[in-house]
């Protein structure tokens, strides 16, 4: 697995330009910064023992008034470009995720929760800002700026740099120590962020069921426990984090403080509390005045470190998920992309095609079948036989472990996807509507559709007559469940979908399950009118969508094991038979 | 502003905390320009009276140092603790009083909202409000009072300082804010609008990723998610350009405030009514203030989104529920009869409604019970169901039939006519209580995304594992579980996608055979199973519908043979209604259950 510290370090080329600007941004501030308080140290060492007025300081008062000036610029600019280093890397990571997500595809998806995938693309990617905009500018400020005031104060007195370049370095040492344990705190705690808000969405689409059991309340408690336990594990990261800005905290306070008695007790002629053989170098005020208002400079960014630093464990921590999700293996790309020729008839082979989505636990096991240019074939069988695996197969979402598809002799595994999907449609039991309007929704296949085409293949799947009744019609905007659509409305508009595509196969994977039979009787007709030409491949129970195809297929175990017409079938007494007798004992 | 006295309440409960907070700030705060001013005297005193060889108590000073670095970091450690403690304790609170404000609108009043939209309000608009208390209200308290604290001492040595030092504190603590305030108003609620569509795309293009695929809008999807992400970010770089001039501005204030010291100060010292050391260490104090407003301006700028958050918030608790919650004493039914008389309902027409798409700017948009109606999807339905008594309901899609299990349920009310239960109007049962009489199988069942256990014990969290698997063998069930590696630990949901359609019907009759209620509503239940399974399933069904007052939808003739009654509804009404041999020679019954067409078989 990929390390989530190399993920981030991956993409610093593409905030690289905007870091070097905001770190030469921050180290000129940093030496004017010095500028400022030599100009300070004059001043004040002129008025106390000069007794100077203030026409005598004026050449020092207003330079430093266009100091401050510039300063305030600067600080503006570091921080736009630091933001802008960023933003770059952010936008860039949430297109990768997301194109990641679906190159991995649906069959990948099925195991993971949208919730939490969702608050990777938001929070997660969000997360990485500090690392770009704060730590990475602030780590080399860290060492710049110090130096620089390091370089200054040494040839001025050597016993302050001393204890500057003493105290200094363990302001990270102990940083380091404490934080590594922190680390480990919050990857964990970033974990269960994703989990929390997983859980909430489950709640949120399963409330209905919820509220039926009456069981809503309890799940009160069960949110305040979550939320609870959620406080009590960021409270164990966060008091690490704070001791460690303690630490911190002290050890620069500590340094000013030994700097400031120092400078102090040599103003005032007192011995040092240093061993004799040492003798401390004499001091001006000047230059005494002006090395203490450097010292708590000198400690800043040290002491922000720590601040910066916790920053970058979210985004390491952040980093570890979208790790997680990119480092998914995608299914290796065709070798070569072939492209079936326009009008290829679409001849579909399954030679002893395997597969399992779980290691021991075959969806299909050898199956063989066959459909053929403009055949309408049915594929029943008790569920968990393998219908669902053959769609998905065909659909390209997960490809054979053994054996092999071909279509038209070519091998599917060998098919550019994109130019095989075009050719088919799928209508699935629970269609997904998108967020946006119906129009919208139908168009999905065919961005550029006229309202013409899309009220055309409305009125083939039987949707135009309850779309036109809404206030709103084609625009009413609709969500993921339909919103406010029943079921069968929902599955006539995904209908439409695949109407005004002009796919040479469709796949119906128990599409009118939710339907009654008179609203069913009505999609049929649709239906019969779209295979005219084309292939079809439906999942059914229904004998009445079964009854009209061509062929059909009784799969179990992941295997065909029966194959002919409705009338073939219901002679020979076999599984086929069985079937209709339990379902419709009149039929037979 | 109303949002903000709304919110001030919510926090009552946690005053304990924040004034706890508050203190610990307000120390921290006054320990760290105490160091500096303190540090700044002691040096230029020193080295005053070393040049002038006279002696000085350096050890007072010297301890007050020392007091001032350690109640500092001491200090800051405390507040960080408390505050954030403080924070997500309100956080932990206001999740939980979302939520119970949540619950009474499902289904019936968050039909309208994308679960997203829920998502990000329970998720990302509570943790916004925690802005609210760490970055504005502890700072705003601290910088009045020290601000006042600041102004005084000052005062002792010269009033035009403490003056000035009022007026530059005064620029920075509130001219700025207010400015970034005003300015980040714009953005800021952009910010939260779009991290709002943002979560919706990347649920609609993980969810939908099959149907985004296949249809080939996949790549579409990727640039409008992506479009959705330059435009976040667009916004954030305005705000940080914001935070970039208020940062500058904050950080200028100050250094003016030093040489309006220095300028105001040097004549003082130079006529004699300010001691040097004096002038060293005002000129250090006045630096050291500015860390009181130096966060106020950011916190302002970033206040829109707080409130924008908090009035998504508030927009669903305000909402009324579709039902309001009977206020009499409890009632208790004679018996699990039902009597539906003149029932009449109409959906609130979708005109009426507002673009509910999750934005801020419609959060404000309630849904009214009393908006405009589409029309009646129920209109005037009379039925008798006397206990144990089974009654079947058949029709096209949306003639009706589940919009009267919804009125049963009171997920939403009639607009006239009555349902009595034992006797007594519904209307006056509390919600839960009616409820836990009625068990509901229908074919949208969800199941949450925890093991198979605990997604039985919804339905009776008392119930023993031999209970489980008693009612998991009735509804067929058992011996699948079984068969599994982790049996009834075994996760589903969500992520648990091994289980067929099928399966998870069962587990849904499963769970109505733990309820136990004497009333049974069922909504197609076995609608998208294999012959086989459906046929076992129906005993399962049989088996649980014994002693039961049933409401049946299905149009299975197996089934409606078996009923006491059936009636045929067609636009809201009922068209037919008697036995199914009766209902067989009527116009419009075999139709609708298919038998017209498979004659020929």
């Amino acid at each position: 697995m990929t390390a989530p510290r190399t993920l981030l370090d991956d993409q610093k080329p593409l905030a690289s330009r905007w870091l070097r600007l905001s770190v030469g941004l921050g180290l000129g501030n940093g030496v004017l910064l010095i500028l400022q308080a030599w100009l300070l140290a004059r001043i004040i060492n002129a008025v106390v023992f000069d007794d100077v007025g203030l026409a005598k300081v004026a050449p020092w008062l207003w330079p430093l008034l266009v100091l401050f000036a510039v300063r305030a610029g600067i600080a503006w600019a570091s921080e736009q470009s630091a933001f802008r280093a960023a933003a770059q890397v952010k936008i860039s990571l949430r297109d990768r995720l997301y194109r990641h997500i679906q190159a991995a595809g649906p069959a990948w998806m099925a195991g993971q929760r949208s919730g939490a995938i969702a608050e990777d693309l938001t929070r997660g990617i969000e997360a990485v800002e500090a690392y770009y905009s704060r730590y990475l500018p602030a780590m080399s400020l860290t060492a710049l700026i110090p130096l620089a005031i390091l370089i200054v104060v040494l040839p001025l007195d050597w016993l302050s740099a001393l204890i500057m370049l003493v105290t200094a370095p363990l302001i990270p040492v102990f940083m380091i120590l404490i934080g590594s344990g922190v680390e480990r705190l919050n990857q964990q705690l970033w974990k269960e962020l994703a989990r929390m808000g997983a859980h909430f969405l489950d709640v949120i689409q399963g409330m209905t069921t919820l509220k039926l059991f009456n069981a809503s309340r309890r799940e009160a408690e069960v949110i305040a426990r979550i939320s609870d336990d959620y406080r009590a594990s960021t409270m164990r990261v966060l008091r690490v984090a704070f001791l460690t800005s303690a630490v911190l905290e002290l050890f620069s306070t500590l340094g000013i403080a030994i700097i400031a008695v120092f400078i102090g007790f040599r103003l005032y002629q007192l011995d040092l509390p240093i061993p004799d053989l040492i003798a401390p170098p004499e001091i001006s005020f000047v230059t005494g005045f002006f090395i203490l208002l450097l010292a708590p400079e000198f400690y800043a960014p040290l002491r922000n470190l720590g601040t910066h630093y916790h920053g970058r464990m979210e985004a390491i921590a952040a980093a570890e998920r979208l790790v997680a999700v990119m480092d998914t293996e995608l299914p290796a790309p065709p070798q070569q992309r072939a492209r079936l020729s326009a009008d290829s008839p679409l001849h579909i082979r399954f030679e002893d095609v395997s597969f399992s989505y779980e290691p021991g636990r075959p969806a299909l096991a050898g199956a063989e079948l066959e459909i053929k240019p403009g055949e309408r074939v049915a594929l029943v069988g008790p569920s968990g036989a393998g219908k669902t695996t053959v769609a998905n197969l065909l659909l390209g979402f997960i490809r054979p472990e053994a054996g092999r598809i071909s279509i038209d002799g070519e091998d599917l595994n060998a098919l550019a996807i994109d130019d095989w999907r075009r050719r088919l449609a799928w209508l699935p039991q629970q269609p997904r509507l998108f967020q946006g309007t119906i129009a919208d929704n139908i168009r999905l296949g065919l961005a550029d559709a006229s309202l013409a085409e899309v009220r055309q293949a409305a009125e083939r799947a039987q949707a135009a007559e309850f779309i036109d009744r809404l206030p709103r019609g084609y625009e009413t905007t609709v969500g993921e469940r339909g919103a406010g659509l029943s079921g069968g409305q929902i599955q006539r508009v995904a209908l439409a979908r695949a109407f005004l595509r002009d796919a040479r196969l469709v796949i119906l994977d128990e599409a009118t399950a939710s339907l009654d039979p008179a609203s069913e009787a009505l999609v049929q007709r649709a239906l019969d009118q779209l295979a005219e030409g084309r292939s079809m491949l439906v999942i059914a129970h229904r004998l009445s969508t079964v009854r009209n195809a061509d062929r059909i297929l009784v799969i179990d175990g992941g295997r065909i094991v029966e194959s002919g017409s409705h009338a073939e079938l219901i002679e020979r007494d076999g599984p086929y038979r069985q079937m209709v007798r339990l379902l419709e004992p009149t039929a037979v | 502003m109303s949002e903000l006295i709304r919110l001030w309440q919510l926090f009552q409960p946690y005053r304990g905390w924040m004034l706890g907070g508050f203190a610990v700030a307000l120390i921290t705060l006054l320990a760290n320009v105490a160091l500096m001013a303190i540090s700044g005297w002691f040096i230029t005193a020193m080295a005053v009276a070393g040049a002038a060889g006279v002696a000085m108590n350096y050890f007072a000073p010297a301890a007050l140092i020392r007091a001032s670095a350690i109640g500092r970091t001491a200090g800051r450690y405390f507040e960080r603790l408390i505050t954030h403690e403080a924070t997500l304790r309100q956080l932990a609170g206001l999740r939980v009083w979302f939520y119970r404000h949540l619950e009474p609108l499902a289904p019936a009043r968050l039909m309208e909202y994308h679960s997203a939209d829920l998502l990000t309000r329970i998720r990302a608009d509570i943790d916004a409000l925690d802005n609210l208390y760490v970055r504005v209200l502890v700072p705003v308290l601290v910088a009045l009072t020290a601000g006042v604290a600041f102004f005084l001492f000052t005062a002792i040595f010269d009033l035009g300082l403490a003056q000035l030092l009022l007026v530059m504190l005064l620029i920075a603590g509130v001219a700025l804010p207010w400015a970034g305030h005003r300015l980040g108003k714009r953005p800021g609620r952009r910010i939260v609008e779009i991290q709002a569509e943002l979560r919706q795309a990347g649920i609609d293009g993980t969810q939908g990723l099959s149907e985004l695929l296949i249809y080939g809008a996949a790549d579409s999807h990727a640039r409008h998610l992506d479009a959705l992400s330059r435009a976040l970010v667009a916004e954030q770089e305005r705000m940080s350009q914001l935070t970039g001039i208020a940062q500058a501005a904050t950080g200028l204030t100050a250094n003016l405030t030093l040489w309006g010291m220095l300028w105001l100060g040097i004549p003082l010292v130079h006529d004699g009514s300010l001691a040097p050391p004096q002038l060293a260490m005002l000129a250090l104090f006045s630096l050291a203030t500015f860390e009181a407003v130096a966060p106020l301006p950011m916190a302002f700028q970033q206040l829109e989104s707080t409130l924008t958050a908090a009035r998504r918030l508030f927009a669903i608790v305000d909402t009324e529920p579709a039902v309001p919650e009977p206020t009499g004493p409890a009632q208790q039914p004679k018996d699990s009869g039902l009597v539906i008389e003149g029932l009449r309902f109409a959906y609130p027409s979708k005109s009426s409604l507002k673009d509910h798409s999750g934005t801020g700017s419609s959060a404000d948009a309630g849904i009214h019970a009393d908006s405009a109606r589409e029309r009646p999807t129920l209109d005037g339905i009379d039925l008798e169901l006397p206990p144990g008594r089974r009654v079947a309901i058949v029709g096209a899609t949306g003639s009706g039939k589940t919009t009267l299990f919804n009125l049963l349920l009171r997920f939403w009310a009639p607009e006239s006519g009555s349902i009595r239960l034992g006797g007594i109007p519904i209307e006056q049962f509390p919600g839960e209580d009616l409820r836990s009489r009625i068990a509901l199988v229908s074919q949208h069942t969800h199941l949450f995304d925890t093991s198979i256990r605990e997604n039985l014990l919804i339905a009776a969290p008392d119930a023993s594992q031999g209970l489980l698997e008693q009612a998991c063998a009735t509804a067929q069930i058992h011996d699948f579980i079984a068969e599994l590696p982790e049996g009834y630990d075994t996760w589903v949901g969500e992520t648990g996608v091994r289980l067929s359609g099928g399966q998870a019907r069962r587990i849904a009759i499963a769970r109505a055979l733990l309820r136990d209620a004497p009333i049974l509503l069922l909504d197609e239940p076995t609608e998208g199973l294999d012959a086989v399974t459906e046929r076992a399933l129906m005993d399962a069904v049989q088996r649980l519908m014994e002693g039961r007052t049933v409401l049946l939808i299905t149009h299975r003739p197996v089934a409606l043979a078996q009923m006491d009654e059936i009636l045929v509804l067609d636009q809201g009404r009922v068209v037919e209604r008697g036995t199914h041999g009766e209902l067989l020679k009527a116009p419009i019954y075999p139709r609708l259950l298919g038998l017209d067409l498979d004659l020929d078989a």
